[in-house]
């Protein structure tokens, strides 16, 4: 099987995925926008926007930190969707397979949105232990936890491609 | 007039003395969903740490829950803070004492 992720030149990265995995990519950065775009705080955007204030005595820097970043790593996040999407959108077919080539901006962008696609999916099944990506079969929650196993191994890919 | 001044600058100096500008840490916490090899990338990217001291700091958040990351000033921190945030880890900053 061909690596799904690789490093082809300086700066650039070239993935090569089946048909089914991008039809289920494609569906995910408009859950993940709305999940982001989610007005009233919940459980996700609490992972995805987190205090940096721990201590009760930094309550007021903490509320002034939120006032002033959430808005950028906001649109850090959506920056990110837009150039996954616009990617997806790029690729074709090529050799039975669908491939397209990243800059490394674009890769960047795939690996934010991989990881916090991920962390909305664990928060939402509450995963607290490590996951090590077995499901049992009669697990209610097995489609979802199948699916944040996928996308663990993606990034997994693309980190080694990031990395090499 | 002019004796009194250097006793007024001294007791200025004094004050400064007396709030040290304590160094802030900026601590990754553990969490289930981040993969361990993303965690020793976002810490070579952002602080241009080399993959073993990376490793080491994410062996240490894996094992022991946690690992001061950075420290410096609070507006640093803060920064460094943002970063790990905008890179999906669980990053909190606190004075260091």
């Amino acid at each position: 099987m061909p690596a799904v992720f690789k490093r082809v030149g300086k700066d650039r990265y070239r993935a090569r995925l089946s048909h089914e995995e991008v039809e289920v990519l494609r569906g995910l950065p408009d859950q993940l926008r709305s999940v982001l775009e989610e007005a009233e705080p919940d459980p996700v955007t609490e992972r995805l926007f987190p205090p940096a204030y721990r201590s009760p005595e930094d309550s007021e820097r903490q509320a002034e930190y939120r006032r002033l970043m959430q808005e950028e790593l906001l649109a850090e996040k959506l920056a990110n969707v837009s150039l996954v999407v616009s990617t997806l959108d790029r690729g074709q077919q090529r050799q039975r397979r669908w491939t397209v080539e990243l800059t490394e901006e674009e890769a960047l962008a795939w690996l934010g949105v991989l990881n916090d696609l991920r962390l909305a999916l664990g928060v939402r099944l509450d995963i607290t232990e490590d996951f090590d990506g077995l499901v049992a079969p009669d697990d209610p929650d097995a489609a979802a936890k199948h699916l944040l196993s996928y996308l663990g191994w993606l990034e997994e890919h693309l980190v080694q491609a990031l990395s090499a | 007039m002019s004796t009194t001044a250097p006793t007024r600058e001294r007791i200025e100096q004094d004050d400064e003395v007396a709030e040290p500008d304590v160094p802030w840490v900026v601590i990754v916490w553990n969490d289930p969903i981040n993969l361990m090899s993303y965690v020793v990338f976002v810490l070579q990217k952002l602080f241009g740490y080399s993959r073993d001291k990376a490793t080491k700091l994410m062996l240490d958040v894996h094992q022991k829950g946690k690992a001061v990351v950075s420290s410096g000033p609070r507006e640093k921190a803060e920064f460094d803070v943002f970063r790990l945030h905008g890179h999906g880890l669980w990053a909190t900053m606190q004075k260091d004492r």
